[in-house]
């Protein structure tokens, strides 16, 4: 806990009244911070790839996925850097959900405002394949092979409903566990354990058995 | 039978996707991940921000304790009786100079030089 010393006393001397002020502050604070500091940087860098795919998958456009993310990264570093590193991983996804929902939100009052002008985004502006980054060390059918089965779930998981298509990406893809997905989706264990089994089961009859 | 390949398909179709899912985040390009980073920096400086902030925060209650044992003191005893020892502004001066390290070095020298009569020195030499 930090603590100031603080002392004020009188200069001896004759008329003069001159005060002196000397506070101290104890060492082990700072270096404290900065640990927590590095703790932090270390979190978020083994954090954001993932998350940055999560939000993208969920909201379809890689510019505001990477706001969302950033977003998330600041919210978590100004109200939650002095909780337990444990806690980290669901309050970041709990931000970063509730930033991607509100994102839906805005997006849906955006197409209505758009609707009434005669216009509206179409699903086909997002093209998957264009937006697929360039190959990096693999051979080319498997990379091929590969990127094509991440577009059909990708597709597949956009079908899917909002809770379901959460649950799925925080067990899956970021691999928490059934209580930390509850923190995450703001839920109970049971919806997580009830959503995510009806994804994977949606998911399964919808890519086929050859996926 | 059914309930455990069930299970048991349902988790290799979960590894697929973690699989494909992994893959797609070793693809990001150069530009993004340079993004992330700038993002991850920006909320680490709003942690140091907040660090400083609080910093001089906690002294902020320093100085008005002192601001306002001074004013007490002016009120009390009349600003005239609040004065700075002359030879202080002096002081401040040489403190300031960013050559005055220079003398510290040296201050045994001055010290000596200080209580030691010039000319008298001059006069024996």
């Amino acid at each position: 806990m930090d603590r100031a010393i603080v002392e004020i006393r009188a200069w001896p001397g004759t008329e003069a009244s001159v005060f002196a002020v000397s506070c101290t502050r104890e060492p082990s604070t700072g270096a404290n911070t900065l640990q927590r500091e590095k703790q932090l940087n270390q979190f978020l860098a083994g954090v954001e790839r993932r998350a940055l795919r999560i939000a993208e998958i969920a909201i379809r456009d890689r510019d505001e996925a990477l706001d969302l993310v950033q977003d998330a990264m600041i919210r978590l570093a100004n109200n939650y850097a002095g909780r337990a590193e444990a806690e980290w991983m669901p309050l970041f996804y709990r931000i970063l959900q509730n930033g991607i929902r509100d994102w839906h939100r805005r997006a849906k009052v955006r197409n209505r405002v758009l609707s009434w002008f005669g216009r509206g985004s179409s699903d086909d502006d997002y093209d998957p394949v264009a937006e697929a980054p360039d190959p990096t060390g693999r051979g080319p059918d498997e990379q091929l092979q590969s990127t094509e089965a991440m577009q059909q779930l990708e597709r597949a998981l956009r079908d899917l409903p909002a809770r379901q298509r959460e649950a799925f990406m925080l067990r899956t893809f970021e691999g928490l566990d059934v209580a930390a997905t509850a923190i995450a989706m703001g839920c109970s264990g049971g919806s997580v354990k009830t959503h995510y089994s009806r994804a994977v089961h949606t998911l399964r009859e919808n890519l086929g058995e050859h996926w | 039978m059914k309930e455990p390949n069930e299970k048991q398909a349902a988790e290799q179709f979960s590894e697929r996707a973690k699989a494909a899912f992994d893959n797609s985040v070793e693809q990001l390009d150069a530009a993004t991940l340079s993004r992330l980073n700038r993002g991850r920096h920006v909320a680490l400086d709003a942690v140091q921000g907040n660090r400083l902030a609080a910093t001089w925060g906690r002294w902020l209650p320093v100085t008005g304790v002192a601001a306002a044992a001074l004013l007490t003191m002016m009120l009390v005893r009349g600003p005239d009786a609040v004065t700075l020892p002359a030879d202080s502004v002096a002081d401040f001066e040489i403190l300031l100079e960013s050559e005055s390290l220079e003398m510290f070095e040296n201050l045994e020298f001055y010290s000596w030089l200080d209580s030691t009569d010039l000319d008298a020195l001059g006069n024996a030499g």
